[in-house]
């Protein structure tokens, strides 16, 4: 036995040694038979859920991916690209750059951006038309920042039933970013709309291989230049105090606080007075919800022909528990946080409450910090489960202007809207 | 005196051997094989200082759709604007929102998918991919 083989020997043997009175304190204390190992239940992908019936899980059941300067997110499509983001990141009232949830239309989606040529553009009916780099939107205006909570419109669409197509959202469609920018009132000023102008259109760097004028050749949105809307929305070059990543609208990115995301352009590079109202595809046959209370319907209604629609503009009131999520038990006794989010387009929440016995009796929440009428704002109890069962935890909120969720689905073709109280179900276990 | 020494470092060997053989045998993990957690990370690309920014290409995967008639109508055509996950994505449909979906690609979308081909490509769709037919 030479030295190395010595050591060797020494040294594992002193390996065992720690190990084995590790595992003798441990049957000391605990019995070997708590330690016995149990053959688990073997680990596998989630079933790829299509339906018909309502998706149960609460995000969308695709694999996770890797998309430039992104964390790995739920992959609904690779191209265009639409990804969302993971329940856990919602424990936050600020989602992530990186974990932020990306909906594109069309698949000319920019792989870069020279700032040496690109300019914002305001142009169309305007005294003066504009065009500003990067720079000059960094310099000669004020910045302002603004908490706003960014949701698809069809955010949740998996819930629908009957199902119906589009991007087969689960509840990640959203986020919450720090948005800093520039005012877009003090851009569309600095232009001054000619009398007679009637909208204003945005237009980013997406592109599609359809013909000119139709719906898969460009992304056009439009707001009245009435709304009010226009006096809160920012054109944003900082998101968390960050660059935004391509995939969520670099260089800049238009905030509608509010208002569902179909109007907040990415890569937003033309602004555009218009004098007569935008009829194009994603204004007047898309993004549009029935004229009804909650833009409820049903499908005989839309097979009778019947319904009149309107663009669909802010985000209802939701709340979401976002931990427990159901994938471990909790012991009987065990004092738990539950903790979730809550947000609306209308104003800021200022009410959440959770029900465990579905729905007979509510338990206030302890709100978070206000960020702003348009943030997420993040809600906590602490919750006893005094007895091993499954208990089905319902959690509700209310915004300023007394909305409250409903516990009715909603139903239109589009998939939009969804707001109705969310449940998660958690599995108490004995204690002893 | 020095034999006794090695004997009792011997035996305190084999014991604390047979005792850490029992503890590891407590403590067993269990692994299955699986291709969960599969996601590669993404190398990073090489930045210079000038005025572009610039992200690597975005990933497409691989992916089967159904084999049947119509399914290289579905490659060559739906392929042109977006990847067949759009298709793989949706629920079950009803046959006739099938048809109102492609209908929408050459109407709204300008597609300009030939009527033989349109016709198959639906026909694909209900067959594969409709609540009457779809397997999952």
């Amino acid at each position: 036995m030479n030295a190395t083989e010595r050591f060797l020997l020494r040294r594992d043997l002193l390996k065992i040694l720690g190990k084995a009175s590790g595992g003798i304190a441990v049957s000391r204390w605990l019995g070997p038979e708590v330690a016995l190992a149990q053959e688990p239940t073997r680990g596998k992908a989630i079933e790829p859920f299509t339906g018909p019936g309502a998706n149960p899980h609460w995000n969308s059941v695709g694999p996770y991916v890797a998309e430039p300067q992104k964390a790995p997110l739920l992959l609904l499509t690779d191209r265009p690209v639409q990804l969302e983001t993971p329940r856990h990141y919602f424990r936050t009232a600020f989602t992530p750059n990186e974990a932020f949830y990306v909906r594109w239309h069309l698949e000319g989606i920019p792989n870069a951006v020279d700032l040496k040529s690109w300019k914002l553009q305001i142009e169309g009916n305007v005294n003066k038309p504009l065009a500003l780099s990067l720079s000059e939107l960094m310099q000669k205006f004020k910045p302002v920042s603004l908490a706003a909570a960014n949701q698809c419109s069809g955010n949740s669409r998996s819930r629908l039933q009957p199902r119906v197509p589009g991007a087969q959202w689960g509840n990640g469609a959203m986020g919450n970013a720090m948005w800093t920018g520039v005012r877009l009132r003090e851009l569309l000023d600095k232009a001054g709309a000619k009398s007679g102008s009637l909208q204003v259109q945005f237009q980013g760097l997406e592109t599609g291989q359809g013909p000119e004028g139709l719906g898969s050749n460009l992304f056009l949105k439009s707001l009245d230049l009435g709304n009010p809307v226009l006096d809160e929305c920012i054109v944003a070059y900082l998101m968390n105090g960050e660059p935004l990543p391509i995939l969520n609208g670099f260089p800049v990115r238009l905030v509608v606080p509010g208002y569902f995301a179909t109007y907040w352009t990415k890569c937003l590079t033309w602004i555009r007075v218009l004098n007569t109202p935008d009829e194009n595809f994603w204004m007047k046959t898309a993004y549009r919800v029935p004229d009804t209370p909650r833009g409820n319907t049903t499908p005989e209604d839309v097979k009778a022909g019947t319904l009149r629609t309107v663009p669909i503009e802010r985000f209802p009131v939701r709340s979401f528990v976002i931990s427990p999520d159901g994938s471990s038990k909790i012991p009987a006794g065990m004092n738990v946080a539950l903790r979730g989010i809550a947000f609306s387009g209308f104003g800021r929440v200022n009410r959440v409450e959770i029900s465990d016995d579905d729905g007979k009796t509510w338990m206030p929440a302890k709100l978070g910090e206000d960020h702003g009428a348009y943030s997420f704002r993040t809600w906590e109890l602490s919750w006893i489960a005094k007895s091993p069962g499954r208990y089905s935890m319902a959690v509700r909120a209310t915004d300023e202007k007394n909305n409250t969720q409903p516990d009715e689905p909603v139903w239109n073709p589009g998939g939009y809207l969804w707001n109705r109280i969310e449940r998660q179900e958690i599995v108490v276990g004995n204690a002893n | 005196m020095e034999k006794r020494t090695q004997a009792i470092f011997f035996l305190t060997c084999c014991l604390v051997m047979a005792a850490g053989v029992i503890y590891a045998d407590l403590k067993k993990g269990y692994y299955s094989p699986a291709e969960l957690g599969s996601v590669q990370q993404t190398a990073p690309i090489e930045l210079m200082p000038d005025s572009n920014y610039q992200v690597s290409a975005y990933p497409v995967g691989a992916l089967e759709l159904a084999v049947g008639d119509g399914r290289q109508d579905v490659q060559i055509y739906c392929n042109t604007c977006h990847s067949p996950r759009y298709i793989t994505m949706q629920p079950p449909l009803p046959a006739a929102t099938w048809e109102a979906e492609v209908n929408k690609m050459n109407k709204a979308f300008g597609a300009g998918i030939p009527e033989e081909n349109t016709k198959k490509i639906i026909l694909y769709l209900q067959a594969h991919y409709s609540t009457e037919n779809r397997k999952q």
